[in-house]
C-alpha cells in the first residue's frame, strides 16, 4: 500500500449459529502509533451489522494511509501496519463510546 | 488481540470511517467484483497500487446496487483512473 493512495481490503465474517447475531465491531492498529495515520473512507465497523444464521458475508474497508507518513521518521522502521478487528454481540440499547460520532 | 495494551497513558481512540458504514452485501451481488481484485492481488503478490482498477469496479458495483452512496470516483482517489478511461471528459 502506497501511502495517500486510496486502498480496498476485505475480511469476512461468519455466523455458525443458528438465530441471527446483531453484532458491532471496533478495531485495532498496530503498531500504536502508526494508528494515527490509518484513515478510514468508508467500512462496515461501528454500526450494527446483522448477520443470518449460518450466513458469511465480506466486509471490506475502504481507506488510505496519510501521505505524511512517510514524511515522519518515527515511522521510518514501520512497514507493516496491522489492522484488526474484533466483532461484538451487540446488546439492546448498547453503544460503544464514540466520542463526537453521532 | 483486542485491546491495545500500552505502557503509560497513551490509548488507542477509534475513529469511526469517513464516509460512514457499508451496509452488507447479504446477496452477495458485489462477490464476482470482490473475488476478481483478490485474483488481481494474488497474481500481482499484494501491490494494491497494481489493483486499483479492480477496486474501482467493485466500489462502482456497490453504488450501482444502493450498497454504497454515490460518491464521484474522483473524490475516492481514482482521479488518474478516470482520466485515462475518458481523455475527452472536460475537467470540473
Amino acid at each position: 500500500v502506497v501511502p495517500g493512495e486510496t486502498a480496498l481490503a476485505f475480511y469476512k465474517a461468519k455466523n455458525p449459529t443458528d438465530k441471527p447475531i446483531i453484532g458491532i465491531s471496533t478495531y485495532n492498529v498496530v503498531p500504536f502509533e502508526a494508528g494515527q495515520y490509518f484513515n478510514k473512507i468508508q467500512c462496515f465497523c461501528f454500526e450494527e451489522q446483522r448477520l443470518n444464521p449460518q450466513e458469511e458475508v465480506d466486509m471490506p474497508v475502504f481507506f488510505y494511509i496519510d501521505p505524511e507518513f512517510a514524511e515522519d521518521p518515527k515511522m521510518a522502521k514501520v512497514d507493516l501496519i496491522t489492522l484488526s478487528y474484533t466483532f461484538f454481540e451487540a446488546k439492546d440499547g448498547q453503544k460503544l463510546p464514540l466520542p463526537g460520532y453521532q | 488481540m483486542s485491546t491495545a495494551m500500552n505502557f503509560g497513558n497513551k490509548s488507542f481512540t477509534p475513529r469511526p470511517p469517513d464516509k460512514g458504514a457499508f451496509p452488507l452485501d447479504h446477496f452477495g451481488e458485489c462477490s464476482a467484483f470482490k473475488e476478481r481484485f483478490m485474483e488481481c492481488l494474488r497474481h500481482s503478490g499484494y501491490e494494491s497500487a497494481a489493483c486499483r482498477q479492480s477496486a474501482m469496479a467493485y466500489l462502482e458495483c456497490r453504488m450501482d446496487r444502493q450498497l454504497m452512496a454515490n460518491e464521484p470516483l474522483e473524490k475516492l482517489g481514482f482521479k488518474d483512473l478516470i482520466k485515462e478511461k475518458s481523455e475527452e471528459k472536460p475537467e470540473k
